[in-house]
């Protein structure tokens, strides 16, 4: 350890750890063309449209990357990855960034999919399975006005009898999952 | 009518118990026609974009017991009928092929319920059965005469022909055009076939999803289309509840199955056509 800038030193190690692994070194072949940006639905609410994020990646900015809404924005349509000319994993690399900031801790408190996706994860360990009733009552419980502007929605689902409201459960819950130390991990964000 | 039996083995996935009528559709379709699709006993969530946004090997798990579900139930191929789901398991198909690190520890989780990971059975979009099992002539025994005069903006959304497809062009694909053409109806040109619908985002961040689902209804407005047919619960959902034009009459989106069920000659009402925010009975009155 010298006695450099702490945050660079952590940037240094994730900058390091990231573009050695199998999809993070596919970035080195970035070209910059910005095809992935001008393909992605929602780059203009994100805090960097994905070029960008991969030039601050490559620069060793990674605490800014992970702490970034962009991989939260992405809606996985894979747009980006069917058109990138260097064949870089675009949709994928989004996901590494995603797990390593809920790992981390690093997640953007201010973006909601976090929430939603955990609703979603803990619908699942609960369940088995999943329903979007359940999950929005459990996304709602912390994000209680998109569930009032859903009000009516949820009114004429139930009159087309479109709302389950009882979970159906598998038999075999305890064993979906592989991670013993998440639940750790999960509290963090 | 061909009466020789069609089985496969089949993940309806979370979200097709409360579509709007397409387990009621495809119910109908499949009893005309003689297609099987035996459940999946004990399926689970295929953890969709959530599971592989938080944790990989959580990904890896769901979807792994899937394929190996089906292999121990005896199925020779896993029919779906949710674009999310095909592709999340079509993705998680290839990282797990023999000889991937990931395949050992998935198989560690699944030996705890007597499950193991063996041969990866293919993934099937039920269009793909519809289209390339079903003879072509079932379509057109007893088509009622109207359905020709319906135009249809045939649309795909993002996942189902995206990187690990197999059954068509990732961006221009043709193959539920062909297919509305072959159940008679007519089948319009558009630009928005696989213009991403928002997805899960459109919950939370609804304002940014709207351009996108503007975008699609737009253009099949545009080309004259009475429906637009989609073949994903999400799209369908999105589509169907966030029509809100300003200027013009929302376009009703039955699922392609609800189609398929009309070309048979299957009254609406047992095709689930009720159970769609938009009702689509108007649209289809007037060309009737």
């Amino acid at each position: 350890m010298d006695d450099g800038d702490p945050n660079e030193m952590i940037d240094q190690r994730l900058a390091h750890e990231f573009l050695q692994s199998p999809k993070g070194a596919k970035l080195l072949h970035c070209i910059q063309c910005g095809t992935c940006s001008g393909s992605c639905p929602l780059a203009e609410s994100m805090d960097h449209a994905p070029r960008e994020l991969f030039a601050l990646l490559r620069d060793g900015e990674v605490q800014a990357v992970l702490a970034s809404n962009t991989p939260w924005y992405c809606v996985s349509c894979y747009q980006c990855m069917v058109r990138c000319p260097q064949e870089i994993p675009v949709t994928d690399i989004m996901y590494a960034l995603k797990q390593m900031a809920a790992e981390r801790g690093l997640a953007p408190a201010g973006h909601k999919l976090p929430d939603l996706y955990r609703a979603f994860s803990r619908e699942i360990e609960a369940h088995g399975r999943v329903s979007e009733a359940l999950i929005m009552a459990r996304y709602g419980a912390r994000h209680p006005i998109d569930m009032l502007g859903k009000a009516r929605l949820g009114l004429k689902l139930l009159a087309r009898r479109r709302l389950e409201l009882i979970p159906r459960n598998i038999s075999n819950r305890t064993n979906l999952t592989l991670n013993a130390n998440r639940p750790q991990c999960r509290k963090k964000f | 009518m061909p009466k020789k039996v069609l089985t496969y083995g089949f993940f309806p996935g979370c979200a097709y118990a409360t579509a709007a009528g397409y387990r009621e559709s495809v119910d109908a379709v499949n009893r005309r026609l003689g297609i099987d699709l035996v459940e999946l006993a004990d399926w689970n969530c295929c953890g969709a974009t959530s599971a592989f946004s938080l944790n990989q090997d959580d990904a890896l798990i769901l979807t792994g017991r899937l394929f190996a579900l089906a292999e121990a139930q005896g199925h020779a191929q896993i029919v779906t009928v949710c674009n999310a789901c095909y592709t999340t398991l079509r993705k998680a198909a290839q990282m797990l092929e023999q000889g991937s690190p990931d395949l050992a520890r998935v198989n560690a989780g699944l030996a705890r319920e007597g499950l193991r990971l063996g041969r990866l059975l293919p993934v099937r979009h039920y269009l793909e059965i519809l289209y390339a099992d079903v003879p072509a002539e079932a379509w057109s025994a007893a088509r009622p005469e109207y359905i020709g005069r319906i135009k249809v903006a045939a649309y795909y959304g993002c996942q189902l022909t995206r990187p690990w497809a197999d059954l068509d062009h990732a961006e221009r694909p043709a193959l539920l055009d062909r297919f509305f053409r072959r159940l008679g109806f007519q089948a319009v040109e558009h630009s928005a076939r696989t213009i991403c619908c928002g997805a899960s985002h459109a919950l939370p961040y609804e304002k940014e999803c709207r351009p996108m689902l503007r975008r699609i209804v737009e253009e099949a407005r545009r080309r004259g289309a009475h429906l637009i047919s989609t073949l994903c619960p999400l799209c369908q959902f999105n589509l169907d509840s966030l029509q809100t034009p300003p200027d013009a009459p929302p376009i009703p989106v039955p699922y392609f199955s609800q189609l398929a069920g009309l070309a048979l000659g299957i009254p609406p009402q047992r095709l689930g056509f009720g159970k769609l925010l938009i009702p689509a009975e108007s649209a289809i009155a007037k060309v009737v």
